[in-house]
């Protein structure tokens, strides 16, 4: 029953905060706190007390029976680390939030539910239930942007809303496909996985399914919802946005396409590759030459999830060991990046980088802080980016030099993006930032779990890679039924 | 008398009109509660019937369809009674309501062209008389348009079913799947004269306005209980004998019903026109199921229609709230304004555009897998646009209503209204996590 607690409790969680604040001051905060931490510590135990073979847990039970609908969770190390990263990031947005009073009953319900669905994400194999979950997402993202968000927000949410729906529907279609094409009707991926499938139709099935994947993740020319979702989102937003809704567009492609199309995958990984090669490069141009500071790092998360997919689609261990890696470490460093940017704005007015600058004189924790997540935007030695896109680069090269050079160009451009950040931001002088207050306890907490975090994994990468070991051995030589 | 035991919804229905037509020019209230009295009473005659065995009668049959769409239209038309502004010159309306739900079980029974047209024409009568019973100019123009249109679609339907008496001697569905050109017209123009029913492009002139015109509750019952009853009509033909070219017809009036209805709804700000057009899309995508005709696209079809009532129900109860000539701009922050409307609005919007957790979520997947079970790739990439379009008209009505407002000010919602949008949400709710309980109520 774990594994359903950790959809359950965070989707109850958000019931209840919806409620709370009727009970006391901050009573929906420490609902959603609440819920979030148990879960975890729910987490934690399952991880502790695997069961045998592939999986660390296992569960399956039926939903709809007539309809061929059971629901089949399983948890690998992947499945695991993501949602760490999850439940964590869901506590990190509760908490950065903790000041915003409108209709704050509904903020932290929304926060709850996009945990709750994107946990179902990472833990579901019955291809309906994972639609369902999928779909499930964008509602509370969608409130998130257009409800607390900033300037032009509602066309940004409907602009998140439209590409996320739409690419949605080919997943749903390739997934009933899929179900509605066997003897009986049923959705079990690992049944499905163990039929042969034409080959034709395995690549229009999985065209599907990566369009889904692809804009979530995502990537130009599908990745025009993202500046704009990201720059209007609140903090919290942005924060599960970067941090979590991204990364479900990368589990996708991590867990299904090998496993339930591997020849169609890889007739189509090579233009998986070219696309992540355009993407690195042109996210990362982007990024430079961005004026608001959260655009910035918005770019920047399409250059770094583009390195992901040439990853995922370079089919070989260590590509794959680093999309991996660097899922969970573009989820820390880019959600504390927001978070960083958002408290500044809170404070200043201002995202503009023109504008800003003189955090080293004037708010030193500021400009500390800033530092960290700046060296893991470029991938400085020492952080979890670094050993993910190392990974990746290494891989590359067994793949085809010139998507490992490509990759490494784009690594150049990073740091041409990120000194300009840190540049603007932290040295010079500037009078808005002159009387500024330093970071607070309250937002240090959050900023010093993502960078112990960030640092911890890029120093003992064996803690992170040994949990990925799995599912990278599965995207390698797919099919392995339980 | 045990054997008019299968006719009592429809005796409780007929004579609960009576009744209320009786107390409406004294006692108005008494009118209204009289016919949601027989309104329940027949509903629960229906549900309670669901598993006995079946009864056939020369002109009707009692088997689980009919009770199945009788207790869905009842409650359908229950519903529209919740929001029938009372008092006025509409006095009538309980009386007329109950008529058409009448006329909506009869049709879900009929196996014979005598009770499908008496049905049909039932519908047809009383809701133009609900239509125009405001007195306004609009709701006589909606009225007007109804009337002719439906005179024209009830002349059609006669022409055919007096071919195919022509043609075969008889006036049963069977009849109808005897082959011959004379058979063969007698269908299509049998066809034409549903698909006004169900506001099929090129025959849905009429919804636009019935949904502006009309008082809320009136084109409620014609955009959810009327396409129920029909909807079953049409099953029950398919099922008794499916005449010859009708799937081929219904699939072109299916697909040019989805993309006209999304193309124009997509461009509408006026909330009731918004769901008028797209409801004639949700009517494309059940005939083209039913056109497809996949082993499942009964079923698709029954779930869809049954699914897509509580939200138009709940929809049009809340534009009836705020006015009928709402435009997108006047639904701001309604969840903060008046949280039940606005928090049923915005669930019976994302059950229609198709997102968990929501029954409409379930419609979707139902509808795909009948287009692909069919191979119809045609059809289903119609259905697909269809779908894009209608996230990103009814998602830009969420926006709206979810937009921050300072001050939460709330006139309380008045008591019928408020069951009505309670029980329309928790049956979207409950069937978009438990779909497989309507789905094994199918027959």
């Amino acid at each position: 029953m774990e594994l359903t607690a950790l959809i359950l409790l965070p989707f109850f969680g958000g019931i209840a905060a919806l409620f709370a604040p009727r009970w006391g001051r901050d009573a929906e905060r420490w609902v959603a706190v609440a819920a979030l931490a148990l879960a975890l510590v729910i987490l934690i135990l399952a991880c502790l007390t695997p069961e045998e073979g592939r999986w660390i847990a296992f569960e399956r039970f039926a939903w709809a029976p007539s309809m061929g609908l059971q629901v089949i969770l399983a948890m690998d190390g992947l499945s695991a680390a993501l949602l760490v990263v999850s439940l964590a990031l869901g506590i990190v947005s509760v908490v950065v939030s903790w000041k915003i009073t409108e209709h704050s009953g509904l903020l932290n319900a929304a926060l709850l539910w996009t945990v709750a669905a994107s946990n179902g994400v990472f833990l579901s194999f019955d291809l309906l239930v994972f639609a369902f979950f999928w779909e499930l997402m964008l509602v509370p993202a969608f409130l998130l942007i257009s409800v607390w968000g900033h300037g032009d927000r509602e066309a940004a949410a409907l602009k998140f809303l439209v590409f996320n729906a739409v690419a949605g529907l080919g997943l749903l279609a390739a997934v009933f496909y899929l179900g509605a094409s066997g003897e009986v009707v049923t959705f079990d991926a690992f049944e499905i996985a163990g039929r042969q499938i034409p080959h034709g139709v395995q690549v229009i099935l999985l065209l599907g399914f990566a369009g889904a994947f692809l804009v979530k993740l995502p990537v130009p020319p599908l990745h025009a919802w993202l500046p704009d979702a990201h720059t209007q989102a609140p903090t919290a937003g942005s924060i599960l946005l970067a941090g979590l809704l991204l990364k479900t567009g990368a589990y996708g492609l991590f867990r299904f396409p090998p496993m339930l199309f591997p020849e169609g995958f890889a007739t189509l990984a090579p233009w998986g590759l070219a696309l992540g090669a355009f993407g690195s490069i042109y996210g990362a141009l982007l990024a430079c030459g961005q004026t608001d500071a959260k655009r910035l790092v918005a770019y920047t998360s399409v250059a770094h999830m583009s390195i992901v997919l040439m990853g995922l689609c370079g089919g070989v261990y260590f590509s794959l060991m680093g999309a991996g890696v660097e899922m969970v470490a573009h989820a820390f460093s880019a959600s504390a990046l927001f978070l960083l940017i958002g408290a500044l704005y809170d404070r200043t007015g201002t995202r503009d980088l023109r504008e800003l600058g003189g955090l080293q004189q004037n708010a030193p924790r500021f400009a500390a802080a800033f530092a960290v997540f700046f060296s893991a935007a470029l991938a400085m030695p020492g952080t979890a980016n670094f050993l993910g896109e190392a990974l990746v680069i290494t891989g590359m090269f067994q793949v085809n030099w010139i998507f490992a050079s490509i990759t490494l160009i784009s690594l150049v451009v990073s740091v041409v993006y990120a000194t300009r950040l840190f540049k603007r931001v932290v040295f010079g002088k500037s009078r808005r930032t002159e009387t500024l207050e330093d970071l607070t306890l309250r937002e240090m907490g959050p900023i010093v779990l993502l960078a112990v975090a960030t640092l911890l994994f890029g120093m003992l990468p064996q803690l992170l890679m040994g949990a990925l070991e799995g599912a990278v051995g599965a995207a390698l030589a797919p099919v392995a039924i339980p | 008398m045990p054997g008019l035991l299968p006719l009592l919804p429809l005796i409780l229905l007929g004579g609960g009109a009576v009744a209320a037509m009786l107390a409406a020019p004294r006692a108005p209230a008494l009118s209204r509660a009289l016919a949601a009295l027989a309104l329940a009473a027949a509903a629960v005659a229906f549900g309670l019937r669901l598993p006995a065995p079946d009864a056939t009668f020369a002109l009707i049959v009692d088997d689980r369809l009919a009770r199945l769409a009788g207790l869905v239209v009842c409650l359908s038309g229950l519903g529209s009674l919740a929001f029938l502004r009372p008092g006025g010159p509409s006095r009538e309306g309980p009386a007329l309501l109950l008529l058409a739900t009448m006329g909506g079980a009869l049709l879900s029974g009929a196996t014979h062209a005598a009770s499908l047209l008496l049905g049909l024409e039932l519908v047809t009568l009383a809701l133009v008389a609900l239509f125009v019973l405001p007195l306004s100019a609009v709701a006589l123009e909606a009225g007007y348009k109804f009337l002719i249109l439906g005179a024209a679609g009830a002349a059609t339907l006669l022409m055919g079913l007096a071919l195919a008496h022509a043609a075969t001697g008889s006036l049963e569905f069977a009849a109808l799947s005897h082959r011959g050109a004379l058979v063969a017209a007698a269908a299509a123009l049998l066809l034409a004269g549903l698909a006004f029913k169900m506001a099929l492009v090129p025959f849905h002139m009429w919804t636009p306005d019935a949904f502006t015109g009309a008082p809320g509750a009136a084109a409620a019952f014609a955009g959810a209980a009327s396409k129920v009853a029909v909807v079953a009509a049409i099953v029950r033909l398919d099922t008794v004998g499916p005449p010859a070219g009708w799937g081929i017809g219904l699939a072109l009036f299916g697909g040019a019903s989805i993309l006209l209805g999304n193309l124009v709804a997509l461009r509408q700000d006026g909330m009731a026109r918004m769901l008028g057009y797209s409801s004639i899309g949700h009517a494309g995508y059940v005939a083209a199921v039913l056109g497809a005709g996949a082993a499942g696209a009964h079923d698709a079809a029954l779930f869809y229609i049954v699914v897509y009532a509580p939200a138009l129900l709940a929809a049009l109860c809340v534009s009836t709230l705020v006015g009928p000539e709402a435009r997108i701009g006047d639904l701001r922050g309604l969840v903060w304004q008046r949280p039940l409307a606005g928090w049923a609005l915005a669930l019976a919007l994302i059950s229609l555009a198709g997102l968990p957790v929501s029954a409409g979520f379930f419609g979707k997947y139902v509808i795909f897998t009948a287009l692909i079970e069919a191979r119809a790739w045609v059809l289903l990439g119609l259905a697909l646009t269809g779908a894009a379009l209608g996230a990103y008209y009814y998602l830009r009505f969420v926006a709206v209503i979810f937009r921050r407002l300072p001050d939460p000010a709330s006139p309380a919602l008045p008591g019928a209204e408020r069951v009505l949008l309670l029980l329309a949400t928790g049956a979207t709710l409950l069937l978009g996590i438990r779909p497989d309980l309507l789905l094994d109520a199918l027959p």
